[in-house]
């Protein structure tokens, strides 16, 4: 059974903008599903269109086996990119409110539940305009899930969020998964992505370029990355023939390996030049990945 | 609870709860009624400095007369009797002699004073006052002052000269005034409403006095209140619904609510805001005329006129400022905005002198019957002592209900795509498209 089917859809804003370009993906239940992407590949617009915020130019979108055409849906909690809180409201209050508009009954129990485990009940009765950005996150998180939704779509969850919270949404994550909501997150995390997903999906201008497992994703680009750590290694590895590209990260470099080489004749180069304190021959990182494939414009947003 | 239910009572808490709402409900009144209570608070507080007016009496007939009347007034209305208290000035008449070669130097003269301080005003009385069809050119009086339009004293010198030449013109016929005391009484019309028969008992009733207060006061308290209403339930939508966007309030709540539940939910929360507020505007008034005996003055019949109408243009005007609000990206846009989402509201406040006037003007049922004008100008003709047949505010009340769904309808439209469109000015082409394309 599939969460989300996303069937040959297109998306454009005016005449010269295509947002999403024919685009096809399965969701499983159950699954945590990675979005990664460059800002503007059109990761929100999908996640929208599957929220029937949006609505599709062409193709269906089919969420829990049936299309929802005008309908919202409350089996889905969405937390968009951008927080939307109301600011005069009390966190308490305003959290209720989200929850209620989702499900009948009283949330009153699930709100005092989520706002201990997230450490937030001395903030109930506050304004939200009162909060930290870290803290509103947080309160955005609960509006999200208060409601006990079978699919969780969180856009960019962990920005601007600390280590500690950043653990505290993850494990909540995780929970969910464990008992069987499906969760859609985008992330520019990449080292999150890999920790945290099944499936992971990469949209670039509008095209799925990456759909799969980790795995999957990894072993089509076979084993061709060095990463070593030696003595000066920055001054001393470069210009090696063979490698396609560096990445140095400081403490290690990532050396890429040119399709028709042999990784050992490269470390023996690196070798004899220098002291090499450790090395592993790998598949490439999923930061790798996606700098392959996004290029140079994609760099700066992916810092990991 | 439907969801639509939820979004307006969070509207509608989030609204009434605030300070800024209770502390309007008691300040607008204040404001629109301000002036009249502070003028009746003031009445008294008059300026007592005495007024010296030069009197230059070409005629001479008059000056004297001035005198006498002046110091009669003084004597009665300046002093009050009981506590010796000063209440209004003493009017000082002093007679200069008319210079005959130099008259406008003279008056420059005296006009000096006057800025100076040293006179209130200057009062000339032409040479051919007693008889003004013979003598067309001098038959003049003048009154030279700072603010002679406004002036106290030019008001109260007319009658004692006008009466004093009226004694003049019959002695001169030859006829002793004392022997017609009344001769020159005058009797105002009095305004009453028409007669009208009691359909049980046929008996005669006598017709009601018909005031300006009426007249004019009247038709105008319901409108006060129409118009402040649709501002404390309508035009608010216009900022909230932008900042709702700017703030992406309106992506999380549209990932639980139908953009027409959204929307339609905010205007349901702002018709309860107008309710909450004109039910304690007008159960207040009614106990408060009540309290001053005048409680016949109560229109009551136009009440339920006055609910059915604000409840639509609530709905009208605010999905109309929704819909803006929603095309709007920041504060300042919306600011922009929110003059030409208002003038619908506005421009009935400008026409209704004349509407009160002629209410049945072919002038007046045409505007009253556009549907964007129709809940204030309706209410004001319905309100008038003559009243309006009973199916023109039916016609009205329909077409403006017929406008409030249209409203809704295309301000959904534009609402759900403009919500979501950050960045994309307001133009009129746009919200067009929208309205038509969805």
């Amino acid at each position: 059974m599939n969460a989300v089917e996303i069937d040959c859809v297109t998306k454009t804003f005016g005449k010269a903008v295509v947002a999403v370009d024919d685009l096809s993906l399965a969701v499983p239940a159950g699954t945590v599903y990675g979005f990664i992407g460059p800002n503007g590949s059109g990761k929100t617009t999908t996640l929208r269109m599957i929220m029937n915020i949006l609505y599709p130019d062409r193709g269906s979108i089919r969420v829990f086996g049936a299309e929802l055409h005008g309908a919202c849906t409350d089996r889905i909690g969405y937390m968009p990119e951008e927080r939307g809180l109301y600011k005069k409201m009390k966190v308490r209050e305003l959290l209720e409110f989200y929850g209620g508009l989702k499900r009948n009954g009283n949330v009153r129990g699930e709100v005092s539940r989520w706002l201990e485990r997230l450490d937030l009940t001395d903030w109930a009765n506050k304004k939200v305009e009162v909060l930290s950005k870290g803290m509103s996150q947080k309160v955005q998180f609960i509006a999200t899930v208060v409601a006990g939704p079978d699919l969780v779509i969180l856009d960019e969850p962990f920005t601007g969020l600390d280590p500690v919270n950043t653990d505290v949404i993850r494990e909540a994550v995780l929970e969910f998964q464990s008992a069987g909501t499906t969760v859609i997150f985008s992330t520019h995390d990449m080292g999150m992505a890999e920790k945290m997903c099944d499936f992971i999906f990469m949209i670039f201008k509008g095209r799925k370029v990456l759909d799969g497992t980790l795995e999957s994703i990894q072993s089509e680009y076979g084993s061709d990355t060095i990463r070593v750590r030696a003595e000066n290694g920055a001054g001393k590895i470069t210009d090696i023939e063979g490698v396609e590209r560096i990445n140095n990260y400081g403490r290690y470099q990532e050396l890429r390996v040119a399709g028709d080489r042999d990784p050992h004749d490269i470390l023996s180069t690196i070798m004899a030049r220098t002291r090499v304190t450790s090395f592993e021959i790998t598949k490439p990182s999923l930061h790798d990945i996606f700098v392959r494939i996004a290029g140079e414009e994609a760099r700066e947003v992916c810092n990991v | 609870m439907s969801k639509l239910w939820k979004v307006a009572l969070r509207e509608y808490k989030a609204t009434v709860r605030t300070k800024g709402f209770i502390i309007g409900l008691v300040l607008a009144p204040i404001l629109m009624g301000g002036g009249a209570i502070g003028m009746a608070l003031f009445k008294d507080r008059v300026d007592t400095r005495d007024r010296r007016v030069a009197v230059i009496d070409r005629s001479g007939l008059l000056a004297e007369v001035l005198v006498r009347a002046a110091n009669d007034r003084n004597s009665q209305v300046v002093i009050d009797r009981e506590s010796g208290e000063k209440l209004r000035p003493a009017y000082l008449i002093e007679i200069v002699e008319p210079h005959e070669t130099a008259r406008d130097s003279q008056l420059l003269q005296l006009s000096e004073q006057v800025r100076r301080g040293q006179l209130h005003a200057i009062l000339e009385i032409g040479e051919g006052v007693l008889h003004p069809r013979k003598h067309r050119e001098t038959a003049v009086i003048a009154y030279y002052g700072a603010n002679p339009a406004l002036d106290e004293v030019r008001q109260w010198v007319g009658r004692p000269l006008n009466e004093e030449l009226r004694r003049l013109r019959l002695v001169g016929a030859g006829i002793d005034p004392t022997t017609i005391p009344d001769a020159f009484d005058w009797i105002y019309p009095e305004s009453l409403g028409l007669v009208s028969a009691d359909p049980e008992t046929g008996e005669i009733a006598d017709a009601d006095r018909s005031t300006e207060l009426q007249a004019l006061l009247l038709p105008l308290i319901p409108v006060m209140l129409m118009f402040l209403m649709i501002m404390m339930g309508a035009s608010p939508l216009l900022q909230a619904v932008t900042e709702e966007k700017s703030q992406r309030i309106a992506e999380v709540m549209l990932g639980s609510v139908k953009p027409f539940q959204f929307m339609m939910g905010k205007l349901v929360g702002g018709v309860g805001v107008s309710l909450t507020a004109a039910a304690v505007y007008v159960v207040g008034g009614v106990l408060f005329v009540r309290h001053l005996e005048l409680g016949e003055y109560i229109p009551y019949g136009i009440l339920p006129w006055f609910f059915a109408f604000m409840v639509t243009a609530v709905f009208m005007y605010g999905a109309l400022g929704a819909a803006l609000g929603s095309a709007c990206n920041d504060a300042t846009e919306a600011q922009s905005m929110a003059l030409p989402s208002m003038l619908p509201v506005m421009i009935p406040m400008f026409v209704m002198m004349p509407m009160v006037m002629n209410p049945e003007s072919a002038f007046a049922i045409g505007l009253s019957l556009f549907p964007l004008f129709t809940p204030i100008l309706m209410l004001l003709r319905q309100g008038t002592p003559s009243g309006i047949p009973l199916w023109q505010p039916w016609i009205g009340l329909f077409l403006v209900a017929l406008t409030a769904i249209l409203f809704v309808w295309a301000g959904s439209r534009i609402f759900r795509v403009g919500i979501l469109m950050q960045g994309t000015p307001p133009k009129l082409g746009n919200i067009v498209r929208w309205a038509v394309r969805g």
